[in-house]
């Protein structure tokens, strides 16, 4: 008896000991990829950090001899493509597009993933079907119904329609995410004669933190990121957004690739602020109230 | 009580009307493809015209990408809301006028007392004229025969500078010294102890440019006729013959440094850095650059060095007659048929295209004037006895002036961009020495040819038949709603599932909403469109299957780009998912600092695109990339390296260079597209913390090892997110283009001519909208099937716990 524990004790010391040397293994590896995985963002910031003429005159990689944070200062204050401005439109534009994709695609992920209605595996193929064609050939009547609501240089095309569903590939990650809950649970509410707002707004919505998350951080990233549809929309320089406000730095013939990259990289951060705060949200959201 | 409001109303109204016709103020929309420096000299001279016009209010608006710049302008016209005063340049404006979308100028020209287009340099004049007509008045002339050299290299080198009296030939003349351009740049070419060029005399802007110049002076040109070319001379082996000289320039004269060896050292602009790190002597572009080079070498600052400008060599002729020819640049400022006030779109016009535009630009150091008295007037653009030390560089810009009369202008024809894409085809091969320039071009003559005269050819078409059109869309909208509820037809429904329905589609209305007012109409247009000969421009006609038939028998970049997109599909989206996975599998553990980072492996797909693809192209850089050293090592000698040469390249003793290789190019986009695969992580992260913990308790508890637990509990119940993956990226993946419009604009030889990147180009440069829809259509088709077949196989494979049937 005595001795059974004892080797037992010994094989869960030995599979403790195994399981840390490949913890440490595992943390090497992960620390290389994402060596490797940064060195494009580490160019960004050396670059942005030499003034014009020795980044003309030094390898890619070499650290600065002089740091630059003048580059900065000159981004911050441009008159021709104010920062701050740009700054203030890309929030307002990437916010509250993101509020209306993470509202409507969420109720209607649950129409398709928990509902059952004639027409509805057909219907999601056609809610799939507007993914397929390529926006380019969709561009020119989509503007000419913008003309027609008299939105062209305004926020609305930006954001309106993130209202009215969110788009296809965020509500079918959350109808993927919402069929892999139990319905158990649900079920019984039903039998309770809770309505199916309760049930979504009560006991799903709080079950679904990790996928709304990922769906608010993916959308906001794409408002702020996106170039083409601000470029098309809107014409007044005061309305542009961050992105577009970049491409100064590379209009025709005149690349500063200095200032290029201090805007990129101070473009980049509030995103890595954000995805820092709601990836926990990717773990911690799991409350799972009741299911488990 | 109602009636008096009504009077009192309709009274203010009338006041506040004639008020407004009183102060008559027009406001003028006026575009510009201008960023920055440029930009703030436009913002001046808008403010000085509006003080100088009070009855004149300027929207200006700015698009600081060249390419998009023209693209928005076709899709501000289409919708009716085009701007009226708009940048144009010569390789554009003809597609528009000869479709009536730009005013001619000569009548306002002929009115305007004063005004005399003659006091402009004939050749900008005629780069905006078609058939006669003037449609843009010249902003500036750019001529790239200017050769910015470094006084103190030539000083030290013991040669004179040069005065614009060389010459160069296809052969060295050493007898003639610094007279001969060749010899000068030989005198500057400098190898390191280990055998690796350091030093050269020449480099041009682009490798283009010079192989441009050399096509020009020898008496050759691209076209029959560069204003309605209808033959294409690429074919000849006079013209193979212009184009190896530059390729050999680099690769085997070593005069100046090749592609490689440019693009391996410096961060951005590579040409003009290798000019900045006095590696090279000397630096052929236009004068645009002055700015730049300015402020990279500044005087006083640790770069600066003592620098001019100089005429680019003249041809030494064949017969002994020199002949002097530059390509060139320029630009002007057109006005929109559609606009409403001719008169104030005029004065804008002027005003830009005019003397106060043009000292403002000169001033600048931006642009040379297009009016020849202003440009070699000293102190404006020529250096005058009392300018600054930091305008003084170059001193000597009145060459500029004196190669205005030998500047060739590409090709105006409105099919410009269309055929200068499949002569340009494959060229980076000439440039890089992996094909001659005979191979290339023999191929490239018949494509072009083919293109023009394909282009050229105008079908007689009908106008498109618009209640026709509408009506099959709405037929086939309504056969869609049948097909959707058609296996419930007859059945009756329950009270309870009744209740259902009525709750389902109260979840489901906002999208149904966004989906009849935003998305439907777009596509069934577009659809109609594919029907149609649709330039954006002038009414649609009618084109029954024309489209369809054109990809499939005439298209030969159909079958391309298509088969280039498959495989682009077949390796990345598996890869990207495996990628993914295991990503998220190893960020879902336990380990230290695991926050931090799911974090910095998500930044790669937040970085900027244009700073991405500026990286990678170092990443794959023959010379000096990471991937190569990698697999050929510190000395260029490992086994695994060697191999890769002796198999891809076609002199396997060079390192494979990965973008500018026809059959590594896909490759290498695809190894990119790895590096993008935080957002997929995202995905299966969240998907991981979906699955119930106590699924693996349970498994736990009846023995089950990791991979055992994996394989039970992990894989079947991510299938979800899995088959989510499969679809969306297939889809993505379907639809790539950005790596092919910011890297590699679909080269090498169309190796990565992606089927969006194809339509795009239909679309916006050969101004074909209609085929382009066609193709578009034919994409949504494809991934349909591909979509169905997967929703369908599915079943199969993929696990939902909350499946309702």
């Amino acid at each position: 008896m005595q001795n059974q524990s004892q080797i037992w004790q010994q094989s869960a010391d030995k599979a403790q000991r195994t399981a840390s040397v490949l913890r440490f293994l595992l943390w090497v590896v992960l620390v290389a990829g994402v060596v490797l995985s940064l060195l494009p963002f580490y160019i960004m910031v050396v670059m942005s950090l030499k003034s014009a003429g020795e980044l003309a005159g030094s390898s890619v990689w070499a650290l600065p001899k002089e740091w630059a944070f003048s580059n900065y200062q000159e981004v911050l204050s441009n008159k021709n493509a104010p920062f701050f401005l740009f700054f203030r439109n890309s929030v307002i534009i990437a916010t509250f597009s993101t509020l209306g994709v993470m509202f409507s695609s969420s109720i209607v992920a649950y129409g398709f993933a928990r509902l059952k209605f004639p027409g509805r595996d057909r219907l999601f193929m056609i809610l799939l079907s507007t993914m397929m064609l390529p926006g380019i050939v969709t561009m020119i009547p989509q503007y000419a119904l913008w003309k027609y609501f008299g939105w062209i240089d305004t926020f609305k095309p930006l954001i309106v329609p993130a209202f009215f569903g969110g788009g296809a590939y965020n509500i079918f990650l959350l109808r993927q995410f919402l069929m892999g809950i139990p319905r158990d649970i649900d079920e019984a509410a039903l039998l309770d004669g809770a309505s199916h707002s309760v049930i979504f707004w009560r006991l799903l919505l709080p079950n679904m933190g990790p996928a709304m998350a990922t769906v608010g951080i993916f959308s906001f990233i794409y408002n702020w990121k996106e170039f083409m549809g601000p470029l098309i929309i809107l014409n007044s320089p005061e309305n542009q957004t961050l992105e577009l406000g970049l491409a100064t730095y590379r209009a025709a013939n005149q690349n500063q690739w200095e200032l290029l990259m201090a805007g990129s990289v101070l473009v980049m951060i509030p995103i890595i602020i954000l995805f820092l705060l709601g990836q926990r949200y990717f773990v911690k959201g799991i409350v799972m109230t009741g299911i488990k | 009580m109602t009636r008096l409001r009504f009077r009192l109303l309709f009274f203010v109204t009338l006041l506040l009307a004639a008020a407004a016709s009183f102060a008559n103020v027009t406001t003028v929309r006026f575009s510009v493809w201008d960023g920055d420096k440029a930009l703030e000299t436009i913002r001046q001279l808008v403010a000085d015209f509006e003080s100088q016009n009070p009855d004149i209010k300027v929207k200006l608006e700015n698009y600081p990408d060249y390419n998009l710049y023209h693209q928005k302008m076709l899709v501000t016209y289409a919708a009716g809301v085009a701007p009226d005063v708009v940048m144009m340049d010569p390789q554009h404006f003809q597609a528009l006028a000869v479709r009536k979308a730009l005013l001619p100028l000569n009548p306002f020209f002929e009115q305007t007392p004063g005004f005399d287009i003659k006091s402009y340099y004939k050749p900008i004049v005629d780069a905006h004229s078609f058939q006669g007509t003037c449609y843009a008045l010249p902003r500036d002339i750019a001529p790239m025969g200017i050769i910015y050299y470094n006084k103190a290299m030539f000083k030290k080198a013991g040669i004179p500078y040069p005065d614009g009296t060389w010459t160069w030939d296809f052969k060295i003349r050493p007898e003639l010294k610094e007279k001969d351009f060749l010899w000068v740049c030989e005198q500057f070419t400098k190898k390191n102890p280990e055998g690796k060029y350091v030093q050269w005399g020449y480099t041009s802007g682009w490798t283009g440019l010079f192989a441009d110049m050399i096509v020009y002076a020898t008496g050759l040109l691209p076209y029959d006729n560069m204003e309605s070319p209808t033959k294409v001379l690429i074919g000849s082996p006079e013209y193979a013959k212009a184009l190896q000289f530059a390729a050999d320039f680099m690769n085997k004269f070593h005069y100046a440094p090749s592609v490689t060896e440019q693009s391996s050292a410096f961060a951005g602009a590579t040409a003009q850095a290798l000019f900045v790190q006095q590696r090279v002597a000397m630096y052929q572009n236009g004068i645009w650059e002055v700015p730049n080079v300015r402020k990279l070498l500044k005087p006083g600052s640790k770069e600066f060095f003592e620098w001019d400008v100089a005429l680019a060599p003249a041809y030494a002729g064949k017969d002994g007659k020199k002949v002097l020819k530059f390509p060139t640049g320029g630009s002007g400022y057109g006005i929109m048929s559609s606009t409403k006030n001719r008169d104030a779109a005029w004065r804008l016009c002027r005003f830009m295209g005019g003397e106060p535009g043009m000292i403002a630009m000169a001033k600048a150091g931006i642009a040379q004037p297009a009016i020849r008295e202003l440009a070699i007037k000293p102190g404006l653009w020529v250096p005058g006895p009392n300018t600054p030390i930091e305008e003084m560089y170059p001193a000597n810009r009145i060459v500029t002036d004196q190669a205005v009369p030998y500047v060739q202008f590409p090709t105006t024809s409105q099919y410009y961009q269309a055929i200068t894409d499949r002569v340009n085809k494959g060229q980076e091969l000439i440039w890089n020495g992996q094909k001659t320039a005979a191979e290339i071009l023999k191929e490239n003559a018949v494509d072009a040819q083919t293109r023009l005269d394909f282009l050229r050819k105008e079908e007689a078409l009908p106008p498109f038949n618009w209640p026709l059109g509408i009506a099959l869309c709405s037929a086939l909208f309504a056969a869609i709603v049948v097909w959707v509820y058609r296996p419930h037809f007859g059945k009756k429904l329950t009270q309870l599932e009744r209740g259902e329905t009525r709750s389902a589609y109260w979840f489901l209305s906002p999208w149904i909403l966004g989906f009849l007012i935003f998305t439907l109409v777009p596509m069934m247009l577009s659809l109609m469109m594919a029907f149609s000969n649709w330039d954006m421009i002038l009414p649609a006609q009618s084109r029954g299957l024309g489209n369809f038939n054109e990809m499939v028998n005439i298209d030969p970049s159909f079958w391309k780009s298509l088969k280039v997109t498959t495989v682009y599909v077949i390796f990345s989206v598996p890869l990207g998912i495996i990628g993914s996975l295991g990503l998220a599998l190893l960020l879902n553990q336990k380990v230290k600092g695991v926050s931090l980072f799911r974090t910095l492996y998500y930044v790669p797909s937040i970085t900027s695109a244009v700073a991405a693809s500026l990286i990678w192209l170092r990443v794959f850089n023959a010379e000096t990339g990471m991937l190569n050293f990698f697999l050929y090592g510190p000395n260029g000698n490992w086994p695994i390296g060697r191999m890769l040469s002796s198999w891809i390249m076609t002199d396997p003793s060079k390192p494979v260079d990965w973008m500018a290789t026809e059959g590594t190019a896909l490759p290498a986009l695809i190894i990119m597209s790895l590096w993008g695969i935080g957002g997929g992580t995202v995905v299966f992260l969240a998907g991981l913390q979906g699955i119930p913990t106590y699924y693996y308790e349970a498994a736990t508890l009846d023995g089950a090892g990791i991979m055992q637990r994996f394989k039970a509990v992990t894989l079947p119940l991510l299938t979800p997110t899995i088959f989510f993956t499969l679809i969306t990226g297939m889809v993505g993946a379907f639809q790539a283009f950005t790596q092919a419009f910011v890297m590699t604009q679909g080269g090498p030889n169309d190796a990565t001519r992606f089927f969006v990147y194809h339509l795009f180009g239909n679309a916006f440069q050969s101004l074909r909208m209609g085929y382009a829809s066609a193709l578009g259509w034919v994409l949504f088709v494809i991934i349909m099937l591909i979509t169905v077949v997967q929703w369908w196989a599915q079943n199969k494979w993929v696990y939902y716990e909350a499946e309702t049937k």
